[in-house]
Order: C-alpha cells, then sequence, then structure tokens
C-alpha cells in the first residue's frame, strides 16, 4: 500500500509556533495543517548577523545567517575545537561555555546574542604551558578517559567553584550533574573539583 | 632506572591534551574548502522507497548535492564481518528500519546542509516490520525465573564522525573508530579502492564501548562525497541518529534455572536465552554464555535463540552477551540463595569452579576466592540483614548485595614499533585506539619498563593505519595483546641500536661484537664505556634507530583463561517514592598483573556506571512500527553525577604468566559484568521486592 | 532550522512593537533554539529580548516581583526568594541543569514547551504541534504523560517546575503588548488541552511576559518543593509537589499544595489543601488528604503508576517539611 512520507516540514506546518514558546508572545500564523508540498518550497536564507566577541581575551567577529549557534561558530568558524558537540540539545553538557564569566551551554546559544560579550573556552583557561589549577586537577585524579566531555567538565567545574558550590562531595556532584559523561568519571571529577577548589581556597 | 614502572599510578598520558582540549577528535579537523554531509533517515519502518522528492534542498543556498538511492554514490558491496550492517547506504530502494539512511545532503555550511535535509521527502511503499520480541519459556528447577532486560545504547560522549578527504586517488579519512584497519578494510571494500590508498587517521576517540567497531553507513558515504564532489566532506551523526544509525546491545528474554541440595551445591543450571537481532546486521548476542564458566554445577546447558527483527543493527557493546547474561544468572543465585535460606555470597562460594566447569581444565590463574573474602570484609557484607526490608536510614530502605564479574581473558596478535631517539626519548606505535581505555598511557609505561627509561621519556602513537598493525580496541584484549608486542618491538629495537652501535665507525663500540655490547636502562655498555642511546645516536648523527616486533595470537591450549571480581553493592529506595539510589559500590578485581593503577581504576568504575545505567535507568522503547520512542538523551537516561556514589576498586593483581609474559588481562569488560546483577540484588534486600525486568525503575517498587 | 531574521531589541515597547506575525521573543534560548533546531518551532523573525531591563526582584506590599528576564539561578539564589519562598528557589535548583539555569529566564521557563517525545519529533503525528494529525501517546510511549487534565487529544505534561511551585502560592504574570498591559493569574493562564492542544495559554498575540508577581503569604516561609524523577539530577518530573503549611502547634491551619509531572498544567490542589486544614499533621491525614489529589485523574497504559506516586510524592514532601514519620 503506497503511503506517502512524512516529511519534517509537512508536519511542522505553522502551528508550532501558535502557542508560543520561550517567551513568545508574538502574533503567530493562525492553526493550519500545512498541506502543500513543502519540499518544493526553498528556505529563505536566514537573515544574516554580524558580531564580535571576545573568546579567550581575543577579539572575533562573524558575518554568518543567524541560525548559527555559537558552539559552532567556535568550532566551525572560529575553529576554536576544544568545545564538543555531544547532543546539540542541551541534553548533555559537553559544549558549557563560560559567557561573561556564567557557564551556559554554547548549543543553545545563538551566535547572534554573543555580540559584544566575553566568551572562555577549555582552550582558554591554560596560561602558556602552565594548566589551571582545575586542569592540573583533572589531570591528578583522572577525572576524564575518552576526553570528549572533559572540556565542559572543566568549564563547570571552573564555574562551579567560583559559585561557590564546592562544599562537599553532594553538592559537587548536584552542581556538576549537567555534564554526562559517559566513561564514568564522575568519582574522579568529584575529587577533581574537590582538589581544585582546596588549591583555590574556597572548598 | 630500578623500579618497573608497571603497576604504578601513572597518569593519562595524553591528559594535558585531553583537559586543554588540544586532542583532536574526527569532527574536529578543519580542512580547506570542506563541505558538510548531513544525512537523511527512513521515517517508516519497512518497505520500499517508490520516490524521493530532493528539489527543495537542491534549490537551498549553498547546497552542492542531494544523494538518494535514485542519485546514489556508488558503494560496492561490503566484505568481511565487522559487525556492522550487512549493505551498504543507498544502493537500493528498500528500507529494513526506521532511521536508515536514505540520503545525505551536501552543503556548504553545517546549517545549510541541515536545514536543506529536513526538505527531502520520501514515499514509501510500507510493509508491517517485526517488531515483537519473544519471551523466553518457563523452567523448572529449584527457581527457574525468566528475566528480561531492554535495548541499550552505548552513546559515547562524542557521536560518530567522519571527515574525508581526497588528493587524485589517495583517501585520507578522520573518523572515530576503535581500530583503523577496521576502517581500512571496509572502505577497500565499499569503495573499490585499494587499500594501500586509504590512510585512516583517529588518535583520539571520544568513547566507543562496541559502537565504533562498525564503520557505519555515514563513513562510506561521506567518503565517496568528498570524492564526487571533489572536496572534503565533514559528516557528523546526530544525537538522534546515533540511536539508529548506528548499532545497539539487543533486548534479551532469558530463563535461568537452578536445581540445588538444601546445602547450595547446584546440581544443574540451564540458562536460555531469546535475542533479538536485527535482519540488517551480523551480530547476534549470546547471554547465556556467562552460564558456562561463571559456577561449578553438576551439569550446565545453555541456549539461546534469536529474534530477526526489523530494527537498527544490533552489535557488540561492551560485555556483549555478559551484561545481559550475568544479570540474570546473578539474579537467579540471589533467589537461590533466598530460596535455600542462604547467605548469596556463601552460595558463590559453595559452588565455585576450582576449574573450567564442565571438565578438570585449570585456569591460567584464578583468585575469585581472594575478591570474595577481600570484598567482603571492606564493604561490610557481614552486617547484611539476611531478611530483606529490615534496614533503614530515615525514610529511606537499605539492601546490599552482590555479583560475581567474569569475563574472558585473550591475546591476538600485534605488531609494534618502538623507536629510540636522540634525545633520550622513544616513541612505541602501532594502530591501537584508545578510546579512553588507557591503551596510550600503557603503550608508554610498557615501553619504558622494557626499555629501563623514565614513563616520562616514552610517547605513544596510535589511532593511524600506517602504522604497524597492533590489536584493535574490543574484547578487552587490547593491553594483554598490544602489550605484549611492546616488549618484542623494544628487544628488537636494543637489537638495532646495538647493531647500529658496532657497525657505525663513529661510534665508540665500532667493531666490537654484538654480543660483547649490553643494554641497560637506556645506557649501551661494553668494558669500561657506557653512553646513552640519546648520546650515542647524536654522537653518531642518527635521528632514531626504531625496530618491529610481533606478538602472535594466543595458541596455549589446556587452560581457561578469564578475569573475575566480585562486585558489592548498597542502595536505598525511599519509602514513599521508591526512587532507588546506589549509595555504595565496591570491587575487588581479579585481572592480571596492572599495567596502570590509575586508569585502570577509572575503567573499572566505568563498567560499573555503565552497569548501573543498565540496571535503573537506560532502556530504549522500542514501538511497534520500528520507532525508538525515547531516541534523544533527555528521555533516554544515563547516569550522572548524582546518581553515583564514590566507588572503590581494589586489583588484586596476581600477573597471569600462562597469557603473557607479563602476565596482563584485559579489564575494559570486566566492571559491567555483575554491576547489574549486583544492584538487583540490593533492590531486593532493600524492599523484598524481585524485579527481573531493566531498567528497576521506581514504577516497578512502588 | 528555517531561516529568519534576528533583531535585537533594548526596551519592552520596541520588543512589543517589532512583534508580528511569524516573530517569535528570545531570552535564553533553551526552549526556542532547541525546538527551532528540531523543526517544532520555525519563527521567522526572532527578537532578541535579552537586553530588556526586566531582570530585577524587588518585594513591596503587593508581594514579590520576579522580573520575566530574571534568570533561573539568580532568581533561585535570591535572598528574598529563598527566605520568604522556599518553595521558589528549590523548584528552581530541580530543574534542568546549573547551564540552563544560568541560561534561561523566568518568563521563559513559565512558556516552555512540553517534553512530549512526540511533540518533538516532526516525523509522527502530534496535535499540539499539528492540529488533527493524532495523538500517537495516547496508544504509544506514555510512561511519562499526564493523568490529570488530559484529553483524547492530549496528554502531555507542563514541564515547569517553576510553574507548579508559582501556582500553588497564586502568582500572577504580567504582560503587556502594543495595546496595554494586564495581570493574569497562573491558574487562568495555563489551559487544559481539550480538543485544541495547541492552545496552550491564553497569551494574545505579540503580548511579552514582564514579570512574575507573588502575592505575600507570610507562612510561604514554611514550603517545599520536591521532584521524584529516575535519575537523581537533571531530568525532568515524574511526579513533584510544591507546598506550603500554616502550622499552629502540630495543627495545620492552612496549605497550599500544587504537583508537577502528572498535569497538563501546573496543577493545583484545593481539596487537597482543604483536607489538611485544621488536621493535625500525621502521616494519616497526610495520607487521606492526598488521596484527593487523583480525582479523575486518567491513566494510559504505562502511566498509572503516577497516581501512586502522586499521592505519595505529596505525603512525602509533608512529612520532610513538617518532620512527621
Amino acid at each position: 500500500m503506497p503511503t506517502e512520507g512524512l516529511s519534517r516540514r509537512l508536519l511542522f506546518g505553522r502551528a508550532a509556533a501558535v502557542s508560543a514558546g520561550l517567551a513568545v508572545g508574538a502574533p503567530l500564523a493562525e492553526p493550519t495543517t500545512e498541506t502543500a508540498d513543502a519540499a518544493t518550497i526553498a528556505p529563505q536564507d536566514a537573515g544574516t548577523v554580524s558580531i564580535s566577541c571576545t573568546v579567550n581575551g581575543k577579539t572575533k567577529t562573524l558575518t554568518a545567517d543567524a541560525r548559527v549557534t555559537l558552539l559552532d561558530a567556535l568550532r566551525e568558524r572560529w575553529a576554536l575545537t576544544s568545545t564538543k558537540k555531544g547532543c546539540d540539545r542541551g541534553q548533555c553538557g559537553a559544549c558549557t561555555v563560560l559567557v561573561d564569566g556564567r557557564r551556559v551551554l554554547s548549543c543553545l546559544t545563538l551566535a547572534a546574542t554573543v555580540n559584544g560579550h566575553e566568551v572562555t573556552t577549555t582552550g582558554g583557561l591554560a596560561s602558556g604551558s602552565t594548566l589551571s589549577p582545575v586542569q592540573q586537577a583533572f589531570i591528578d585524579n583522572d577525572a576524564m578517559q575518552c576526553g570528549f566531555c572533559t572540556s565542559g567538565q572543566i568549564m563547570s567545574a571552573v564555574a562551579l567553584i567560583q559559585e561557590g558550590h564546592a562544599g562537599s562531595e553532594a553538592e559537587i556532584r548536584e552542581w556538576m550533574s549537567g555534564n554526562l559523561c559517559r566513561c564514568g568519571c564522575y568519582s574522579n571529577i568529584v575529587d577533581a573539583v574537590t582538589q581544585a577548589a582546596a588549591a583555590q581556597g574556597s572548598a | 632506572m630500578s623500579t618497573s614502572p608497571i603497576g604504578s599510578s601513572t597518569s593519562r598520558v595524553d591528559g594535558v591534551l585531553k583537559v586543554t582540549g588540544g586532542a583532536k577528535y574526527a569532527a574536529d579537523n578543519m580542512l580547506t574548502n570542506m563541505a558538510y554531509g548531513y544525512l537523511v533517515t527512513s521515517t517508516v519502518g519497512k518497505g520500499t522507497i517508490s520516490a524521493m522528492t530532493t528539489s527543495g534542498a537542491l534549490a537551498s543556498p549553498g547546497v552542492l548535492a542531494v544523494y538518494t538511492p535514485f542519485n546514489p554514490l556508488k558503494l560496492y558491496a561490503y566484505g568481511g564481518d565487522e559487525n556492522d550492517e550487512f549493505t551498504p547506504p543507498l544502493q537500493d530502494k528498500n528500507v529494513r528500519y526506521r532511521g536508515q539512511v536514505i540520503g545525505m545532503v551536501v552543503a556548504e555550511t553545517f546549517e545549510q546542509a541541515r536545514d536543506a535535509a529536513a526538505l527531502v521527502t520520501a514515499t514509501y511503499s510500507t510493509q508491517t516490520p517485526v517488531t515483537a520480541m519473544a519471551k523466553s519459556a518457563s523452567g523448572s528447577g529449584t527457581v527457574s525465573e525468566v528475566y528480561n532486560t531492554s535495548i541499550v545504547h552505548h552513546h559515547a560522549m562524542e557521536p560518530h564522525a567522519t571527515v574525508a578527504s581526497w588528493s587524485g586517488t589517495h583517501l585520507t579519512i578522520y573518523t572515530a573508530t576503535q581500530g583503523t584497519p577496521l576502517v581500512v578494510s571496509r572502505l577497500s571494500h565499499a569503495l573499490g579502492v585499494s587499500s594501500a590508498n586509504i590512510h585512516v587517521v583517529n588518535p583520539y576517540v571520544g568513547g566507543a564501548f562496541g559502537g565504533k567497531w562498525g564503520n557505519w553507513a555515514h563513513t562510506p558515504l561521506t567518503a565517496a562525497a568528498a570524492q564526487a564532489l571533489g572536496r572534503p566532506v565533514k559528516t557528523v551523526l546526530t544525537r538522534e541518529q546515533v540511536f539508529t544509525v548506528v548499532g545497539h546491545r539487543p533486548n534479551t528474554s532469558q530463563t535461568v534455572s537452578l536445581t540445588a541440595n538444601s546445602s547450595g551445591t547446584i546440581s544443574a543450571l540451564k540458562h536460555i536465552a531469546t535475542v533479538s537481532k536485527s535482519n540488517s546486521s551480523n551480530f547476534t548476542e549470546n547471554p547465556a554464555s556467562v552460564s558456562k564458566s561463571t559456577y561449578a554445577a553438576g551439569s550446565i546447558s545453555t541456549a539461546q535463540t534469536p529474534v530477526s527483527m526489523d530494527i537498527p543493527a544490533t552489535t557488540i557493546m561492551r560485555a556483549p552477551g555478559e551484561a545481559n547474561g550475568s544479570f540474570a544468572l546473578e539474579s537467579a543465585i540471589d533467589e537461590l540463595a533466598v530460596a535455600l535460606n542462604m547467605d548469596p555470597l556463601a552460595l558463590r562460594q559453595k559452588n565455585y569452579a576450582k576449574t573450567v566447569p564442565g571438565g578438570s581444565t585449570p585456569w591460567s590463574s584464578k583468585h575469585l576466592a581472594e575478591c570474595y573474602t577481600t570484598g567482603a570484609g571492606a564493604f561490610g557484607w557481614s552486617q547484611r540483614s539476611a531478611k530483606p526490608g529490615q534496614v533503614t536510614n530515615g525514610d529511606w530502605l537499605v539492601g546490599l548485595g552482590m555479583a560475581t564479574a567474569a569475563y574472558p581473558a585473550g591475546r591476538s596478535a600485534s605488531t609494534l614499533m618502538v623507536r629510540l631517539q636522540n634525545d633520550g626519548t622513544a616513541v612505541v606505535s602501532g594502530t591501537g585506539s584508545d578510546a579512553g581505555t588507557g591503551q596510550a598511557t600503557v603503550f608508554a609505561i610498557l615501553g619504558a619498563a622494557a626499555l629501563g627509561i623514565p614513563v616520562a621519556q616514552v610517547s605513544a602513537e596510535l589511532g593511524d593505519s600506517t602504522l604497524p598493525t597492533a590489536a584493535n580496541a574490543g574484547g578487552s584484549g587490547s593491553t594483554s595483546s598490544n602489550g605484549t608486542a611492546v616488549n618484542v618491538a623494544a628487544q628488537a629495537a636494543i637489537s638495532a641500536l646495538i647493531q647500529l652501535a658496532i657497525s657505525n665507525t663513529s661510534s665508540p663500540f665500532h667493531g666490537k661484537s654484538a654480543s660483547s655490547v649490553t643494554y641497560k636502562n637506556g645506557n649501551l655498555t661494553s668494558g669500561s664505556t657506557t653512553i646513552s642511546f640519546g648520546a650515542l645516536l647524536t654522537k653518531i648523527n642518527v635521528a632514531g634507530v626504531q625496530a618491529t616486533g610481533t606478538s602472535a595470537k594466543n595458541t596455549t591450549s589446556g587452560y581457561g583463561f578469564m578475569s573475575f571480581g566480585a562486585i558489592f553493592c548498597e542502595v536505598q529506595v525511599n519509602k514513599w517514592t521508591a526512587e532507588p539510589r546506589v549509595t555504595r559500590l565496591l570491587a575487588v578485581m581479579d585481572a592480571g598483573t596492572i599495567v596502570d593503577a590509575k586508569t585502570a581504576r577509572s575503567q573499572i568504575m566505568g563498567g560499573m556506571i555503565m552497569g548501573i545505567g543498565q540496571a535503573l535507568l537506560e532502556g530504549t522503547i522500542l514501538e511497534s512500527d520500528g520507532r525508538f520512542a525515547n531516541a534523544n538523551l533527555a528521555s533516554y537516561l544515563v547516569p550522572v553525577n548524582a546518581d553515583l556514589p564514590h566507588i572503590d576498586v581494589t586489583f588484586l593483581n596476581y600477573p597471569d604468566t600462562i597469557l603473557n609474559p607479563i602476565g596482563m588481562r584485559g579489564i575494559g569488560e570486566l566492571g559491567i559484568v555483575g554491576a547489574a546483577g549486583a544492584v538487583a540484588n540490593a533492590i531486593y534486600n532493600a524492599t523484598g521486592k524481585r524485579v527481573r525486568d531493566l531498567p528497576i525503575t521506581l514504577d516497578k517498587l512502588l | 532550522m528555517q531561516g529568519f531574521d534576528y533583531t535585537a531589541a533594548t526596551t519592552v515597547t520596541q520588543a512589543v512593537g517589532a512583534a508580528g506575525t511569524g516573530s517569535a521573543y528570545l531570552a535564553g534560548g533553551t526552549t526556542l533554539v532547541d525546538l527551532m533546531k528540531l523543526d517544532v518551532m520555525g519563527p521567522s523573525t526572532v527578537i532578541d529580548i535579552n537586553a530588556l531591563p526586566l531582570t530585577a526582584v524587588t518585594t513591596d506590599s503587593a508581594g514579590l516581583h520576579i522580573g520575566a528576564l530574571a534568570r533561573m539561578s539568580d532568581v533561585a539564589a535570591n535572598t528574598q526568594v529563598t527566605s520568604a519562598f522556599p518553595v521558589l528557589s528549590q523548584a528552581l535548583l530541580a530543574s534542568a541543569s546549573p547551564q540552563i539555569r544560568n541560561m534561561a529566564s523566568i518568563g521563559g521557563n513559565l512558556l516552555q514547551r512540553t517534553r512530549c517525545d512526540y511533540f518533538r519529533d516532526v516525523t509522527v503525528s502530534c496535535n499540539k504541534r499539528s492540529p488533527g494529525s493524532g495523538c500517537p501517546a495516547q496508544t504509544g510511549a506514555n510512561r511519562g504523560h499526564a493523568i490529570l487534565g488530559t484529553s483524547t487529544s492530549c496528554a502531555a505534561t507542563h514541564p515547569s517546575d517553576l510553574a507548579v511551585a508559582l501556582t500553588a502560592l497564586g502568582a500572577s504574570v504580567q504582560l503587556q503588548s502594543g495595546s496595554g498591559t494586564r495581570q493574569v493569574a497562573l491558574s487562568d493562564f495555563y489551559v487544559e488541552p481539550g480538543t485544541t492542544p495547541n492552545v496552550e495559554n491564553t497569551l494574545q498575540a505579540g503580548e511579552l511576559i514582564t514579570g512574575v508577581l507573588v502575592p505575600p503569604l507570610p507562612w510561604a516561609t514554611n514550603s517545599s518543593y520536591l521532584k521524584i524523577r529516575d535519575r537523581q539530577s537533571y531530568e525532568f518530573a515524574l511526579s513533584s509537589a510544591a507546598i506550603a503549611v500554616e502550622m499552629s502547634g502540630s495543627t495545620i491551619t492552612a496549605a497550599r499544595v500544587a504537583v508537577g509531572g502528572v498535569g497538563t498544567v501546573p496543577w493545583r490542589l484545593p481539596a487537597v489543601e482543604a483536607a489538611l486544614q485544621g488536621q493535625t499533621a500525621t502521616v494519616a491525614n497526610f495520607t487521606t488528604a492526598a488521596a484527593k489529589a487523583v480525582t479523575g485523574a486518567k491513566t494510559l497504559a504505562d502511566n498509572a503508576f503516577k497516581v501512586t506516586l502522586v499521592q505519595r510524592a505529596i505525603i512525602r514532601a509533608l512529612s520532610e517539611l513538617l518532620g512527621v514519620s
């Protein structure tokens, strides 16, 4: 029995936006079930944005379409690949960076929104060949195996210590829980954060 | 150097690169003029594709090509059995499962490729996919129960990624793999290219667990697209695609029947498994095999029945067979202990397999008895209440459980190269893969031990197909295989160094006999002359001397080769809302000589944590139409940091010198074997509820 | 993701003035950017409102005012919140991850979309996303779905923990559009799915949430939020309970109870509140009251356990808050 395959666009329609999403209160099209052959509709090329921000102390500029996330700007435009894409959905924490000193997920951050802001990645933590205390603690405690989640873990750990959440092992565990590690280094990550916090006098 | 670094606690040699973000994973390669590939996958579970509409995608900005079965990239039949799919993508119009690759869009940017791919539609002639899993039939015995496990996914944090670049007829490919030779071999078949023209580069692998043994559809497609377009192409799977484009661990239904007398002696052990198997891949899991080697029993019978289904590939995943099988076996042993009113540890000790079960074949090295007693002492097993539901911590019910871990050990062929350099350093190199296992660190430690120089002076090179062919990372065999080859290669390099020293006219040893020159701790000595190899090479103006060494596959017969361990677990279950939490975890492992105590401990912990995920959280839900219902990391739950307590790991460290001279066995899988069983048994002890279906979620305990 | 035009506003007037057909406001982006990538949402214009001066948290005689662009992490740590309304702080800290809490705004949190995996997958039907197309959850994987306020068109849960806590406290949202401002109680703001699950709230076209008002409730100092989930952290609720209790000796003189993870909207439980009022704080009385939580519950194949779980969550939350066991 021939059946029409489901097109992502066909089901998307305009209805999705009707009831408003995140901070959305905009007037939107009436709910309709789009039945036109969406495949024949080419997308509008996205509006272009020009941004300038600081990444690890250096000015970075970008003119690109507005769809570009901070994560894809870092990795694919600026070749700053220390920040990793693990899920692209805000579900794993591998892409954690600091924006103006606060840890955020770069995969859910549109690059356009960091215009004029300061971004820090794992690639920017060491001073020359001197590792930051968190980086050194991760090595000392073997707080990594494959290393893929490590950049995000380290950025979360740096922020966690600054936030003052390294008070106990239980507190560290909870405040590191936005960063998945499939190799299972969690115990060692807790030990590393504890060591680094102590080294920075904030444990 | 007087003390051997073997068994020391050495920090990971690639640690600095990993903590600075400098370790380059496949998707981190940024090539000039690189385009981006994005996969299109099927939205029905079975059928044929009658038409595809690509006009919208082709008209989208930046799109370079749209490949489909109607406009395919030529790929040849796959050769060989590599735990991958049978069929290369786009070469036919059949849909074998939902989420199968049916197209690829290539565009100038990632965003353009992704968003054009969303415009590709397919019309299908659909058939009803087979997706129903059969339950195992009930059996009989002192205890006999059916245990069910869920489909689970590896979900290494690095999604599968491939960057391909051609220079004339020569392909360079960066792709996440457990062994670069696996990629060369498969791509040689699929692309119809001589393996000599394929260079695979993958020094860093962001986790694998079996899921990167196969190449999967995106790899040949990306290579073929790069060739067709004449420019490099990068394709990275989305996390959703990682659920279907690459393989998974099958679900199982297992009946374990144990017959025992009142003193606990097991006279019959029967383990019958039903396992799902994809019609698209060659891998069939054998969960019952674990019952052939874990306990002594008067008679042991095992069998398995695969259920062929129209689902994404089933493939190897960490302890394939054992992780599922040991949950059933270790739960059944615990149930037998309850039935006989025995301590479950005592029951295991009673049925200790002093020889390989079913005969008198000795073990090469087995110290499981010590794992039991050491673990029980350290964990406080004697404090366990035999009666369940007796111990509380406020509103939490507390229970203790344990299980046996057992996993086969082996040694495959491996060739490595050792190079001695004029700066006094050495390099150990081979195709082996370090997906977080610590293999690079093991290379450095064993190289240092063989050469008698500090670990810091030895570096490791892995993950490049042009290096000597080492063992791939799988089956807990890397260290046993490659580690043995390090010594052979080091001795060969030393011989080559001595040959050079006596033949080079500028050498202080020129003209001496080889037997008169000795090598020790980085120095050559003959008579009263001693010089370090670095100084010698500098003096004779030679940059380095290198040699390869091969260690053959293990052919020693007449022994059973296995690693063993005991896992102890405490759980707490809330008396109101029933969520189970692991609050203590301890393992004592008998895994031969441990080369690096630090990275080995991490690997065992990781295995146990994956087992806890299997026990409490993980389960891919297969719908009747072949769709995975929870195919994302917010709905497919892997453990987070707060799910785990501090974990205690002890290695007994008895060398298994029958397996190899240093006595090393593998540890990649051992930690997961038994972990789920230990958790399930602890939950029973806490609550009196026996849950035989994984994952054990709170709804099963309310 | 569909292409879109990006524009940034610096004042509320500018933002609401820029709103038009197919536009969406962007704050933290943790829902919008996510759903745009999945093609579940596809605004043609994205209005970045992050620069609007709506981040203040203040207290006056009308109650606690939370600016719509205050971030979840900042509100959770705010001493006006932690001292007067612990339930709010706890609900925020039980949400998402530290990174997401740093990004996500209070207004955005209240408008986040359901986590139903059918809603989030455009290759399957969903009445909320594509009205009239069907609801696979009715017969599909529905362990996480709602048991209260459902219809045959939709059983998707509302995902916000904060909204549950605010609902217990009788909070309102303050809204602004080109035609003026208004204030709507959260109990009137969220709309059960009925036959139109695409309509989730009473927000008008172009309207922007500018703030939240939590009316004074002195005994809310004695409040808490309990969230039950499979994973210890970083997961949406299977069930949750927001409670505030006024005590006189060992007698409950007033109570507020709302639950999450079980309703299609944040679910206040006046019957449970009434049943607690005047009762001695005992587990038996908690149990009797909690039984009234599930009146009218409709279960699907895999979520019947929530009928028990939500009652247990209420009992446990009360027991822990009041130190009764």
